[in-house]
């Protein structure tokens, strides 16, 4: 009798091995040009899941990614949708040319930013659809059922479209990849241009879902 | 080909039927006269044993469960302009023949185009429940015999060969002429129209020389015709009123079918709809759509109109509903050989109408900056149908972190030690600021009434986060965090 797998991973690349028809692929991905970012995420957002970005601390740069990703979209002219949960987007941060292939959606409520982005990721128009919820009040995106994110989830793989969930604290339950940003940017930082802030942006990997296929050919 | 008869059977019936929700698939008969005298003039395939010309209590008796009806002229109008409508799409020469009948001069057109053109809009009507017949021949007489025949659709070539066979009844002979020419053996139009038509005459009449004219597809005539639309509206009643959305969009459905018709019969879109709910506390409800992308599609439509009443809530029933469309001129656009345009652009637009229903139509678009220094001043565009390349990169890039606002900014109090904040205090924020920059100040508008003046800086706290606060008219605020 084998060897019992020891963990998840091995697990995966047991069943991957035994049954490979029903491994899955690698979606490709949407960079998004921050470098300790898309190496985490092994290239970039991956198409057709959810990513979850937490914001442990204040100016933590949660917002730089955002402004890297809509440069890294206009630059493969794909089309993006910010799903701004508390409104909280300046369009006066970001150069003109990088707000074109952006659609804006200013929520009240994160209610609205759910039922919005429930639209947007079936949509399939969109290369990323960025759901941010920072700024949400924490009591009530607690009370957000498991459901609602496992319906995005689903929603995301049926139209390829890379989701990038913005969170103030571990939110997204079961998401397959969670990165953390825990080192807050100093005023000192406000003097180097926006690329080399971005590049120099640290993240940790909370959680990392290798797909098993990509696990085997590696 | 040069006309053509449009032309649906039972028509008082299929109007009826096209209006009322309840009587789909179900056996019903239009009855005339009341009590004993009551008797069928048209009955749905459904409605087995039924035939016209049979008493009410007799149908009943042959079908149980028959709905017997009376017609209801309201519903055969809209059925009849929903006919026409379909007509001008045809030509811009149409007469409205009589009801459930109309005919169209197609003398110019392009027969191979108009005969596709023909069997669409049979599909279509079909689906709106009208199920027309078309027929389409040399004069406006053979284009209507053929709509008697077409299933859906026939376009007559040869004329003798398709009058032919056809019986007699159909060039409507009087009696006697019936007598008198199954005394002769003619009991097809071909056999009429093979006698010498001035023998016919001389025997017959004047009388006799119509009727051979009229079996020969020959009789023609001038036609009456009518306008096409200008304005493209509708409005109809509830009696009693309603409370529910489901009766709401089964017959705006059915008005907004004739308004995309007549719409795209004079070759317009709408780019905006008009929706007013009169109630029954003698208010109204009025709500103006500006379409995300103009058009004559019901479909697109109706998700806009259902996704604005499904969040309706009014305080009486509704008594009556007016839709209106403005029409507008086709959007014409050509995109350049490299741009990346919509995959599914009618998706794209709808999903953006289903959005601006939950968010409001202010509230989603791409953001444009306002030509100000004022800021955070911009504008809510409508999103681009393609992305074009970005050209060359900006001579100055942006510096720092990026902006995060707080709408509306948190009033703040702010201690400052020789004029640099020294302490913030606002919001969910509080703290000794560890470093400073600033101030940057600004203003504009001062020749005018929406004056304005602001001191901004950027702090550090003490606990750690860089936010950006200014001061205006002596009041600190935090405008936001740069992230």
């Amino acid at each position: 009798m084998p060897a019992s797998p020891k963990s998840v991973s091995a697990l995966r690349s047991l069943l991957a091995a035994r049954f490979p028809e029903r491994a899955r692929k690698p979606c490709g991905g949407v960079p998004v040009s921050v470098p300790s970012v898309d190496d985490a995420l092994g290239g970039g957002l991956p198409s057709g899941r959810l990513t979850e970005l937490v914001s442990a601390v204040p100016s933590g740069g949660g917002q730089t990614i955002i402004a890297r990703l809509l440069a890294a979209t206009q630059a493969a002219r794909q089309r993006i949708a910010l799903v701004d949960g508390s409104d909280a987007f300046s369009p006066g941060s970001v150069p003109d040319y990088l707000l074109r292939h952006l659609v804006w959606v200013r929520c009240r409520a994160p209610e609205q930013a759910f039922a919005a982005a429930d639209i947007l990721v079936r949509d399939g128009n969109y290369a990323v659809v960025v759901v941010d919820l920072r700024g949400c009040a924490e009591r009530v995106l607690r009370r957000t059922p498991a459901a609602t994110w496992y319906r995005l989830q689903r929603a995301a793989e049926a139209s390829s479209v890379a989701v990038l969930v913005q969170t103030q604290s571990l939110l997204v339950p079961a998401v397959p990849w969670r990165l953390v940003l825990d080192t807050p940017l100093s005023l000192a930082r406000t003097g180097e241009p926006r690329d080399r802030v971005a590049d120099g942006l640290g993240v940790r990997t909370e959680r990392s879902h290798v797909e098993p296929a990509a696990e085997l050919a590696g | 080909m040069s006309y053509a008869v449009l032309s649906v059977p039972d028509f008082a019936l299929r109007s009826l039927q096209r209006s009322d929700p309840s009587l789909c698939g179900r056996a019903v008969a239009l009855v005339a006269g009341e009590g004993r005298r009551a008797r069928v003039t048209e009955a749905s395939a459904e409605a087995a044993r039924v035939a016209p010309g049979l008493a009410a209590t007799l149908a009943m008796s042959r079908c149980p469960g028959i709905v017997l009806r009376q017609r209801e002229p309201e519903s055969e109008v809209e059925a009849h302009r929903l006919l026409l409508a379909a007509a001008f799409t045809l030509s811009p020469r149409v007469e409205s023949t009589g009801p459930g009948c109309c005919t169209v001069d197609l003398r110019g057109a392009d027969m191979p185009r108009t005969e596709s053109l023909m069997r669409l809009r049979a599909a279509e009507l079909a689906a709106f429940g009208l199920a027309p017949r078309i027929g389409a021949g040399a004069t406006p007489l053979l284009a209507a015999y053929a709509a008697r025949c077409a299933d859906p659709v026939l376009v007559v070539g040869d004329a003798a060969g398709f009058l032919g066979p056809l019986p007699l009844s159909f060039a409507a002979p009087t009696p006697a002429q019936e007598a008198v020419l199954k005394g002769w053996g003619v009991a097809t139009l071909g056999a009429l129209t093979r006698l010498s038509k001035a023998e016919v005459g001389a025997r017959l009449g004047s009388e006799g020389v119509l009727l051979y004219e009229r079996a020969a597809g020959e009789s023609t005539r001038v036609l009456r015709l009518v306008e096409p639309a200008r304005s493209f509206a509708a409005e109809w009643a509830y009696d009693p009123p309603v409370e529910s959305t489901e009766p709401l969009l089964f017959k705006m459905r059915r008005y907004a079918e004739r308004i995309a018709l007549e719409l795209r019969g004079a070759g317009l879109v709408a780019d905006r709809l008009s929706l007013t709910l009169l109630l029954e506390d003698e208010t109204d409800h009025r709500r103006e759509f500006r379409l995300p992308e103009p058009g004559a599609d019901t479909d697109g439509w109706l998700r806009v109109l259902s996704g604005h009443l499904a969040t309706v809530r009014t305080e009486a029933r509704v008594s009556a509903v007016r839709l209106v469309a403005s029409p507008a001129r086709p959007p014409e656009k050509q995109e350049g050989l490299f741009d990346t345009g919509l995959r599914d652009g009618a998706a794209f637009w709808e999903n953006l109408a289903r959005v601006a229903a939950i968010v409001g139509d202010d509230r989603v678009g791409t953001p444009e900056p306002l030509d100000t220094h004022r800021p955070d001043a911009f504008a809510m565009r409508r999103p681009s149908e393609s992305v074009a390349p970005s050209g060359e990169a900006p001579v100055h890039p942006p510096f720092g972190p990026t902006l995060r606002r707080f709408r509306p900014p948190w009033p703040a109090a702010v201690t400052c030690e020789s004029g640099v904040p020294s302490r913030l205090e606002g919001g969910r924020l509080e703290g000794r600021v560890r470093a400073a920059l600033g101030p940057w100040r600004a203003s504009g508008q001062w020749w005018g009434p929406g004056a304005w003046e602001l001191e901004t800086w950027q702090v550090e706290l003490s606990g750690g986060g860089i936010y950006q606060i200014s001061r205006s008219a002596g009041a600190w605020q935090v405008e936001g965090m740069l992230d």
